[in-house]
């Protein structure tokens, strides 16, 4: 404790120190006016997510920094050098940067609560003027709906990604099982069930302790797909999009269900304890698992595709729908259209560039290299979709198509959407079409997160408290003995209510109600 | 007048200023040696505590201590309503009693066995073995419980092969607080007798012959000379682990904890965490922080009066 008391107080002290003396040196010569590039080149700073990967080469300096130097730096007189922040620890490290009045001129992150809370206590720039004056390329690119998302009190402090990629979750299950079993494919529940049943009992892949739903601890990558949605009963709109999952008619059948599977032994004996998902990546790719749900690509990823491919080479994840409602509809959660949020620091003097920068990042032909380098060295046409080739050391890329130095852009961007989901499903070399078929499936009969245009300071408040407690309530309602089932979801119930879930909600319809009057 | 002077009282201090200019002037070394460590508590330590301000403000990231508005007690007023903070004050209370209770103990008993020990080299590597544990960082030793007592481990594979049905060691709650204080005697006690192991050394080792004289038995002495010989250490000891009552660590919890057993095993670091951390609630964090460091103040003055009280012994 004393270390954080520590940490957090240093960090005020500093917050306060260099707030003010910032505003003189070196980074002060960027307000000479940025059209006529002359004179000593003016530093512009720009976040990168630093994930670690083994063998990655200097983020600072690499085929895609090079690129991005040579082709804007040049042209505006200025050196684009990047600030690399631990992936892992994003959100701790941007605080103590942010209040430490260092944080990059190009900031970001995926946690929309973060950029709230920024905006609240008046840190980031408001980017309308500049995005209108600097920034007309981006916009067009954007479009309206996606900068929406970027709006806090309607106004816009962040400019949101454009997310070409829209699914969100899927679940799979071992067709290979299946056919040794005789069994369709699952399209319902009960089906389902009885898939999952025969995988214990049958045990056809002869593995020592079948699992035949494999989960982790929630939260982590595994989850229980749309299970959920489809006991959920229906709603207006405005109890759908305010009420907790908790409070939904329909919920707690949907726990009922998973806490009886359970305890006849069809789910991961242990994953309450599985924290990483290591567990379950483990039992998966050993091939114990019959069947998952996690994100709609999970066992196209390299980490689990090449080492199942090795340890069992027969196996055969097929993405599908098994989770139908009353009203026949596969129900579920998708993306928005927005991906990262890009943000200017208050402390930045150079924000003009900075939207200049982005700006010149939504053009085609840069996105193109950025995302798949040259031909031949990063990626090869084939049919006219340009194939990823995983590179190495210089050219090696440290996101998926470099999702990290592409800000304005998350997923495939070639301009089509039919082809941005080929090419998607090319980065997955050999299971092209299950790929599409996921893509597919998850894309359909699916609904998006609700977007409150004005912050929701009970979430502020109480988001993060709320957010573990989700976690806890799901693995201990999944664990319980069936008889203390419904005593226990009523108690947490109350009790996640009363840790501000109650508070969350009120504010919710307050500010949807408020934002259905301005629409009339 | 001259009688004044010359009373023996003013006579003592003269001497003693210049006892202390001399002892300056003798060891100034050693003084300026002392500087460094004395700027380490200053600026490490103390500085530090202006942050405290934090706590009664709406602490505002941006603004500063200076420029952020001040709310007085609120804070610790919306924290004293949150439930999720009276459970972790319990747990943590309740989970460093335990360890008092058990923890405490452990490395005075394994220290007078050590003891006990002629053969000087096998005691040696006993030590040596019992210190490992200590340098592992928690993470690896979570990694290892759960290797060991998941439902899929070693030690309910062994119970199954033994015809026993399963224990949940890690899941259940009960257990679980069991598990908690068993792996934290494991990993500290060998530690915890370095110091004890120092205080033997420095018992008159002809208090042992003279009651081998009168025929005293093992158990006779180690009641009668071990135990009274180190009394002061444990009672110093004693006093600090008290003091600490209100304050754990946060690895432990953390990484032994899992959802099933949040209800004992959350606590007030890992609160502070998720709350400072997590959720960049600064002054919430802070407020916690002083709040913890009250309470362990008056449980350390209190266990310091209740020792003098009772075997005359205290820190100060």
């Amino acid at each position: 404790m004393a270390l954080t008391l520590l940490t957090s107080a240093l960090a005020a002290c500093s917050g306060q120190n260099t707030n003010d003396p910032k505003e003189s040196p070196a980074t002060g010569e960027s307000s000479t006016p940025g059209a006529a590039p002359s004179g000593d080149p003016v530093t512009l700073t720009v976040e990168i997510f630093d994930r670690g990967i083994q063998g990655q080469p200097d983020l600072n300096d690499n085929t895609w920094t090079r690129y991005i130097n040579e082709n804007f730096g040049k042209a505006n007189n200025a050196i684009v050098k990047f600030v690399p922040v631990p992936r892992s620890q994003e959100i701790d490290k941007l605080n103590v940067l942010m209040a430490a009045g260092e944080a990059p001129d190009i900031s970001f992150t995926y946690d929309g609560a973060t950029v709230s809370r920024y905006a609240k206590s008046n840190g980031i720039m408001q980017l309308d003027d500049l995005l209108e004056e600097h920034g007309q390329d981006l916009k067009n690119y954007l479009g309206e709906t996606v900068l929406t998302y970027g709006r806090y009190n309607g106004k816009l402090m962040a400019i949101p990604a454009k997310r070409t990629s829209l699914a969100w979750i899927g679940s799979f299950i071992r067709k290979d099982w299946l056919d040794k079993l005789g069994l369709p494919v699952p399209t319902t529940r009960e089906e389902l069930y009885e898939a999952l049943i025969a995988f214990r009992d049958k045990n056809p892949g002869g593995v020592d302790g079948v699992i035949p739903w494999g989960v982790a601890a929630t939260g982590m990558n595994y989850g229980y797909g749309n299970l959920s949605e489809s006991f959920w009963e229906e709603q207006s709109e405005e109890e759908f999009v305010t009420m907790p999952n908790w409070l939904k008619p329909g919920n707690k059948e949907a726990l009922k269900f998973l806490n009886k599977l359970y305890n006849e032994g069809l789910i991961s004996p242990d994953f309450a304890l599985d924290k990483t998902a290591q567990q379950a990546d483990a039992d998966v790719t050993n091939g114990k698992v019959g069947f998952f749900s996690a994100n709609w690509d999970y066992p196209l990823r390299q980490n689990i595709s090449e080492p199942l491919r090795a340890n069992v080479p027969e196996a055969v994840f097929v993405p599908i729908d098994a989770f139908k409602n009353d009203e026949g509809k596969y129900k579920k959660i998708a993306y928005n259209e927005n991906g990262i949020n890009v943000f200017i620091p208050k402390s930045s003097k150079n924000a003009e560039l900075a939207m200049k920068y982005l700006n010149w990042m939504s053009n085609p032909e840069v996105l193109f290299f950025l995302q798949y380098g040259e031909e031949g060295v990063n990626h090869k046409m084939v049919n006219g979709i340009p194939q990823v080739i995983n590179q190495t050391g210089d050219n090696m890329q440290t996101s998926a198509l470099n999702l990290d130095y592409t800000l304005v852009v998350n997923g495939v961007e070639l301009g089509d959407q039919e082809k941005n989901i080929k090419a998607l499903a090319a980065t997955a070399p050999g299971l092209e079409e299950i790929a599409e078929q996921s893509y597919k499936i998850n894309t359909t009969d699916s609904y998006t997160g609700f977007f409150f245009d004005t912050p929701n300071e009970a979430n502020i408040k109480f988001g993060k408290t709320l957010g573990d407690l989700n976690k806890q309530m799901t693995d201990k309602l999944i664990v319980c003995k069936p008889s203390e089932f419904d005593g226990l979801y009523d108690s947490l119930v109350q009790e996640y209510m009363a840790a501000g879930g109650q508070a969350v909600m009120d504010e919710s319809v307050q500010i949807y109600r408020a934002m259905q009057e301005a629409n009339k | 007048m001259k009688a004044v002077i010359n009373s023996p009282n003013n006579r003592i201090q003269l001497n003693r200023k210049n006892n202390f200019m001399y002892y300056l002037k003798k060891d100034f070394l050693l003084y300026l040696l002392l500087l460094l460590p004395l700027a380490y508590l200053a600026i490490f330590r103390y500085a530090p505590i202006y942050g405290v301000l934090m706590a009664f403000q709406d602490y505002n990231l941006f603004q500063g201590i200076g420029g952020s508005e001040w709310v007085g007690l609120d804070v610790f007023k919306f924290i004293f309503e949150q439930n999720s903070f009276y459970r972790a004050l319990k747990n943590t209370l309740v989970l460093n009693l335990l360890d008092l209770a058990i923890g405490f103990p452990a490395p005075i008993i394994l220290a007078i066995l050590l003891n006990e020990i002629w053969h000087a080299r096998f005691k040696k590597v006993a030590q040596s073995i019992l210190y490992l544990p200590h340098f592992l960082s928690w993470v690896i030793i979570g990694g290892m419980v759960y290797l060991l007592f998941s439902t899929g481990g070693l030690a309910n594979s062994l119970l199954a092969g033994l015809g026993l049905s399963k224990i949940e060691f890690l899941s259940r709650k009960e257990n679980w607080i069991v598990m908690y204080v068993l792996v934290g005697v494991w990993q500290s006690v060998g530690w915890g007798t370095i110091i004890y192991l120092a205080a033997l050394v420095g018992i008159n080792k002809e208090l042992y012959e003279a009651a081998d004289i009168d025929g005293a038995s093992r158990l006779r002495k180690i009641w009668h000379i071990t135990l009274p010989g180190i009394r002061p250490t444990i009672m110093i000891l004693l006093i600090l682990q008290i003091g600490r009552m209100v304050s754990i660590g946060f690895d432990r919890p953390y990484v032994l904890g899992n959802s099933l057993v949040s209800e004992y095993s959350d606590v007030i670091s890992t609160y502070v965490y998720r709350i400072g951390i997590g959720a960049g609630d600064f002054s919430q964090a802070t407020a916690v922080g002083l709040f913890q460091s009250v309470v362990g103040l008056v449980f350390l003055v209190a266990a310091n009066y209740i020792s003098k009280k009772i075997v005359g012994q205290g820190i100060w």
